[in-house]
């Protein structure tokens, strides 16, 4: 029994199978997580290893280059680029999008293990990590203090870390610039000689001055007790009264009397300022996997109740909660479904008339929608904005199966079948060209799930999710849609007069019937005969066609529309970064960033928020190998209103903040950046790499090349990323002197530490906390190179020496780091294109260069997002060819012929002048959805024409001449094809001209598929027939003289044998 | 008006077809996959393993003018090709609503 005969024979079943794929899928979007993207793991590996002692040159001859062989053969790799700075080399390893990254961490192991031998003694074990999106803040806190700044470490340890840490979901929490105490005692290398004193004498009698000892058990009687020596200091002013030593003359030395014990704040090295207040930031992750807008909610929450019970002073301001964006963006798209939603079940009402055939039809809506919540859920992912554009593209298309099949089962039912035959003998009739047509959509949508990168991850979801709805709405059509007819259409009220005759009742004619068929009555006939006048004059109707499609490849040669890999999006924030001159102090850097912060406050008041870095994390750890600045290097986030909230946009705000920055001569450079800087290629700078061995030709060239660049139209930001050689001094001991002194470098390297940096003699533990306790000399007598040269240490013999007499100091000039992609030394020239798009701005990039004279052994090339750019429309080129062939495939055995599938691919072609209209109109460059939405509109065509040429097929088999027939489905199919092309398209207007936050990434996909699909609907409804037509016209007269030339026996003489 | 009623292999289906409309004859019922064997020396059809050839018949209704073509047709049709094999039965028809 056929599938459509069980539903209409069991509709209890049948219904409660629909009601229970309702409710999982309910169920189903209950546990979703919402996030912005698809879970897409970056597919890098970075490998950390440092060298003691190195500067960066050595460290990339001996760690860098060794390991970067050995890696090179990993399989799946992609790229491979480097970094080696003093002490470290960090490689980054860049895989293929979706390769397993366990596999490949193995592989990277073994890798190293076979040149770990090679690697000099010394070198650390190299340090494996992957990175991950929960890696990167959900929210970040900017808060400020005043009084209470200098203990705002642990009230926030205490008070909020450890509240918020108990919340589901939480990853990491980290504080950044928060003030450490610590416990300075500052020597005076005077008194410390006249009284033969060490740096490392004060230290060890200061450390062993703070003991806890147990020293065994005491018996007392029937009692037993621990014996302990505590004498921890409690206090800092206790460490004042230490004596160091004894003088000959038995005067004791104490602490005091050599020293300045202070218990204040760690010297700045970095500091946090949030609009000029003193401040930390409080930088929230998530785990992965964890629901991103309820853990910013749990947090957003906790965090008020904290509020309440911190010192007043305190105050905590939102820099950055990715949930409102997350939510604003889901709900942005949640309202589009819902206008879609409408606007399709309008149509339906529109063209059918009857709100019975529209409630049946609306029906397939949620249900095969909700589907899609189940797959979501069984493939882990989110309600993200990639999922919920599919469903609002999907809206328009699942629709068309339910109406065909009711279309058949309507006309069964005028004719005057009870509906119970009708839904039966209706869907039988149909039912093998609704799957044929949803064969379509699968054929260009399958393919989207295959194709590779980044913006594969995003568009496999986009593919299976529309190829699931559609199959279910397939499915639906076919067992639901019958079942429900059935049981809800009513046959046509006739009865038998008294004389006998049958009356059909009900035979006035309703308001619809009398005016929108009316219409639609004038339009069938309006359009039949446009169409046998263009069926007439072939050769003019082509002509003009070919025509507009010319016209429409103007704006592409004259490169009038751009491309873009993602549209930017206006999230109301910035990112600034300035670098002063190198070597300024972070307390001149410090002041800097005040002074800037005032200006950018004054010239754009909108600005909410600045929340400020400058210097760096003196202790390197993996977290100060991210943190981009230093001592003169800041880095600015600036929060503006929602941008419904004010009038400039984000970007005429950073034009506005470039103009203040232009002021300041001490900048040597900065960016203005408005990316979100979160996943989904946020950055939109085209990369220009150069690479080549030497450093000077290649800084040559690029400065040169710089300077070029920014003369460019549209070029802002031109950085290089290479930085500039910086002066260190060195310490050059002589051997000799050393050895006669009986010391070893080691040693001497040691003394100098302890003197310059400090030497940490234990903790002051107060509350279960511990503070260093540095003791080291003044400030103010290690701030000069004599002042270095004139510092004394203890030889072997244990006397004095001043450093002066074993070496002296050297200025000395080193590339901090050097870079390496794909084992190579290279460059990288930022751009960031203003006004103008990527792909325009590579062009005349490339130009530049091609006109610049570039020296032998170094080559350049396109990076960054630009080439990810490339890769991805690549990639979709090659899927654009295999989506031409399925579509080709299915079509031509539909129709078992070779011929006609061309005829409705090439009215595909036709979208192209309505999608490059639509942008031009709009001023829109075409991104990867909006290309996105291209490759959509062939499917959408083609069903269509498929509806079209199916019916002529039809038609000319039942007899009718070549002409008649097309003009006569055209007619006929006129209805279906505007039904399919009015629903998809208004689908897409609630995205096209939705405004929310993020719109900005799903408008071009809108604006594409209405502009596309509006021309090709009109231009289908042409050029498919005439071109059917043109290419069928000897057909059927060839068919019959070829069937009398081979059935010869009407020709034979019987005449004697009857 | 006569019946005449047209047995054949249904190898010969297109054939059939194709001398109606050449005919103009536009009425018949048409019998698809039907079995049956000659009464001298036809070959039984019975879609079996031993006789698996079956036949269809096509029967049309013709004014009394038309048999004599028809049936010329039909023994054209059986010259053609003696051992696929067709036949033509004409009977009366009484009435016709």
């Amino acid at each position: 029994m056929s599938i459509y005969k069980s539903a209409i024979e069991k509709p209890i079943t049948t219904t409660l199978i629909f009601v229970a794929i309702i409710i999982i899928g309910l169920f189903c979007l209950s546990k979703l997580p919402i996030d912005n993207f698809p879970e897409m793991d970056p597919p890098y590996v970075s490998i950390m290893t440092s060298y003691a002692g190195a500067n960066a040159s050595e460290i990339e001859t001996n760690v860098t280059k060794i390991l970067e062989n050995g890696l090179n053969s990993v399989d799946g790799l992609k790229d491979i680029t480097s970094s080696s700075k003093d002490y470290i080399s960090l490689i980054t390893m860049e895989f293929e999008w979706g390769y397993d990254m366990d596999e490949a961490v193995n592989d990277i192991r073994s890798a190293i293990d076979m040149v770990y031998d090679n690697l000099p003694d010394g070198v650390s074990r190299p340090l494996i990590f992957k990175f991950n999106t929960s890696s990167f803040p959900i929210i970040q806190y900017a808060i400020t203090a005043d009084e209470s700044y200098p203990g705002l470490k642990k009230i926030l340890e205490d008070n909020v870390t450890n509240v918020l840490n108990r919340i589901d979901g939480i990853g990491n929490l980290a504080l950044s610039g928060e003030p450490q105490r610590y416990v300075y005692i500052d020597l005076d290398p005077q008194q410390l000689e006249a009284y033969g004193l060490s740096v490392e004498v004060v230290g060890q009698a200061v450390s062993a001055n703070n003991l806890n000892l147990a020293s065994g058990s005491v018996k007392m009687g029937r009692e037993q007790y621990q014996l302990r020596v505590q004498s921890e200091y409690i206090e800092s002013n206790e460490m004042e009264d230490i004596v160091i030593a004894t003088t000959q003359q038995g005067k004791q030395v104490h602490i005091r009397d050599i020293a300045e014990v202070r218990d204040t704040i760690k010297d700045v090295t970095l500091d946090e300022k949030v609009n000029g207040r003193d401040g930390v930031r409080l930088i929230v992750m998530k785990q992965s996997g964890a629901n991103t807008v309820q853990v910013c909610e749990d947090v957003q929450k906790e965090m008020k109740k904290i509020q309440k019970t911190l010192p007043p002073d305190i105050k905590i301001e939102t820099i950055y909660d990715s949930s409102t964006d997350i939510k604003n963006a889901i709900s942005g798209l949640g309202e589009s479904i819902g206008y879609a939603l409408l606007f399709v079940i309008l149509v339906v009402l529109f063209f059918l008339g009857r709100w019975r055939a529209t409630v049946i039809i609306s029906l397939t809506i949620p249900i095969s929608l909700i589907v899609a919540f189940i797959y979501l859920k069984m493939a882990d992912s989110s309600l993200n904005i990639i999922s919920l554009c599919s469903l609002s593209i999907a809206i328009g298309m699942v629709v068309d199966d339910a109406i065909v099949v009711l279309e058949n089962i309507t006309k069964h039912i005028e004719r005057g079948s009870n509906p119970h035959e009708a839904a039966i003998y209706a869907t039988n009739e149909v039912w093998v060209s609704v799957i044929a047509t949803t064969l379509v959509i699968v054929a260009v949508f399958v393919p989207l799930t295959m194709l590779g990168g980044q913006a594969g991850i995003m568009f496999k979801e986009l593919g299976w999710i529309v190829t699931i709805v559609c199959c279910t709405s397939t499915v639906a059509a076919i067992s639901l849609i019958p079942m429900l007819c059935s049981k809800l259409l009513k046959a046509k009220p006739v009865h038998v007069d008294e004389n006998g005759k049958l009356v059909e009742g009900n035979a006035k004619k309703n308001w619809y019937e009398r005016t929108v068929v009316v219409w639609l009555d004038k339009l069938d006939i309006f359009y039949a005969n446009a169409l046998r006048w263009c069926l007439n004059h072939k050769g003019a109707t082509i002509g003009v066609l070919l025509g507009v499609l010319a016209l429409s490849i103007v704006p592409i040669a004259t490169k009038a529309i751009g491309s873009d890999f993602m549209a930017q999006q206006d999230n109301g924030r910035m990112t600034v970064t300035i670098e002063l001159q190198r070597g300024t102090r972070i307390e001149e850097t410090m002041k800097f960033a005040r002074e800037v912060e005032k200006e950018i406050q004054v010239s754009s008041p909108e600005i909410q928020l600045i929340s400020t870095s400058a210097g760096s994390n003196d202790d390197a750890n993996i977290s100060s190998l991210f943190g981009s600045t230093n001592n003169n290097k800041m880095q600015m986030t600036i929060r503006c209103p929602k941008k419904y909230e004010r009038e400039r946009t984000i970007w005429e705000i950073a034009e506005s903040v470039r103009g203040v920055l232009n002021k300041r001569p001490e900048i040597v450079s900065y960016t203005v950046s408005t990316a979100s800087g979160m996943g989904g290629g946020a950055s939109n700078t085209v990369d220009l790499e150069i690479y080549g061995y030497d450093f000077d030709q290649t800084n040559i060239l690029a400065a040169d090349l710089k300077r070029k660049f920014q003369a460019l139209p549209g070029a802002r930001d031109v950085d290089i990323d290479r930085e500039k050689d910086r002066s260190e001094l060195q310490i050059v001991f002589d051997k000799e002197k050393l050895a006669r002194h009986g010391l070893a470098t080691s040693t001497v390297a040691m003394y100098i530490r302890n003197r310059v940096n400090g030497f940490t003699a234990g903790y002051l533990k107060e509350d279960g906390e511990e503070y260093d306790i540095i003791v080291r000399l003044q400030e103010k007598y290690r701030d000069s190179m004599t002042d270095i040269l004139d510092m004394s240490i203890t030889d072997a013999m244990g006397k004095s020496v001043k450093i002066g007499e074993l070496a002296e100091v050297q200025e000395y000039w080193a590339p901090p780091e050097i870079k390496r992609k794909s084992r190579q030394r290279y460059v990288t020239i930022k751009v960031t294109p203003e006004g103008t798009s990527m792909g325009e701005m590579a062009e005349a990039m490339q130009k530049v260069v091609d006109e610049t004279d570039i020296p032998m052994g170094i080559h350049t090339a396109f990076g960054g997002s630009y080439e990810d750019q490339q890769e991805t429309f690549g990639d979709m080129a090659v899927l654009l060819v295999l989506i031409i062939f399925l579509v080709y495939i299915v079509m031509a055995s539909q129709f078992e012929d070779f011929r006609n599938p061309l005829i409705i691919m090439s009215s595909a072609i036709f979208a192209l002048p309505g999608v490059i209209f639509a942008l031009l109109i709009t001023n829109t460059t075409l991104d990867m959805i909006g290309a996105l939405g291209a490759i959509l509109l062939v499917g959408i065509v083609v069903k269509n024409g498929i509806v079209l040429v199916d019916y002529i097929n039809l038609m000319r088999e039942r007899g009718y001449d070549l002409n008649e027939a097309i003009a006569l489905s055209g007619a006929s199919r006129l209805r279906p094809v505007l039904m399919t092309a009015f629903t998809t398209i208004l689908g897409m207007v609630p995205m096209a001209i939705s405004s929310s936050e993020g719109s900005e990434m799903w408008r071009p996909m809108g604006i594409v598929v209405i502009g596309g699909l509006t021309v090709s609907t009109i231009v289908t409804l042409i050029v498919v027939p005439v071109l059917y037509g043109l290419i069928n016209k000897k057909n059927e007269t060839e068919k019959l003289a070829k069937k009398r030339k081979n059935f010869i026996f009407m020709q034979l003489n019987v005449e004697d044998e009857l | 008006m006569k019946s005449v009623f047209i047995v054949f292999n249904q190898a010969n289906t297109e054939r059939v077809e194709f001398m109606l409309d050449e005919l103009g004859i536009r009425g018949f019922t048409f019998f698809e996959q039907i079995q049956g064997r000659g009464s001298i020396n036809g070959e039984p059809r019975r879609g079996t393993h031993t006789w698996p050839e079956m036949n269809s018949a096509m029967m049309c209704v013709v004014s009394d003018d038309m048999v004599d073509e028809l049936l010329k047709n039909v023994k054209r049709l059986d010259k053609r090709n003696e051992e696929v094999g067709v036949k033509a039965f004409v009977w009366n028809i009484e009435r016709v609503i």
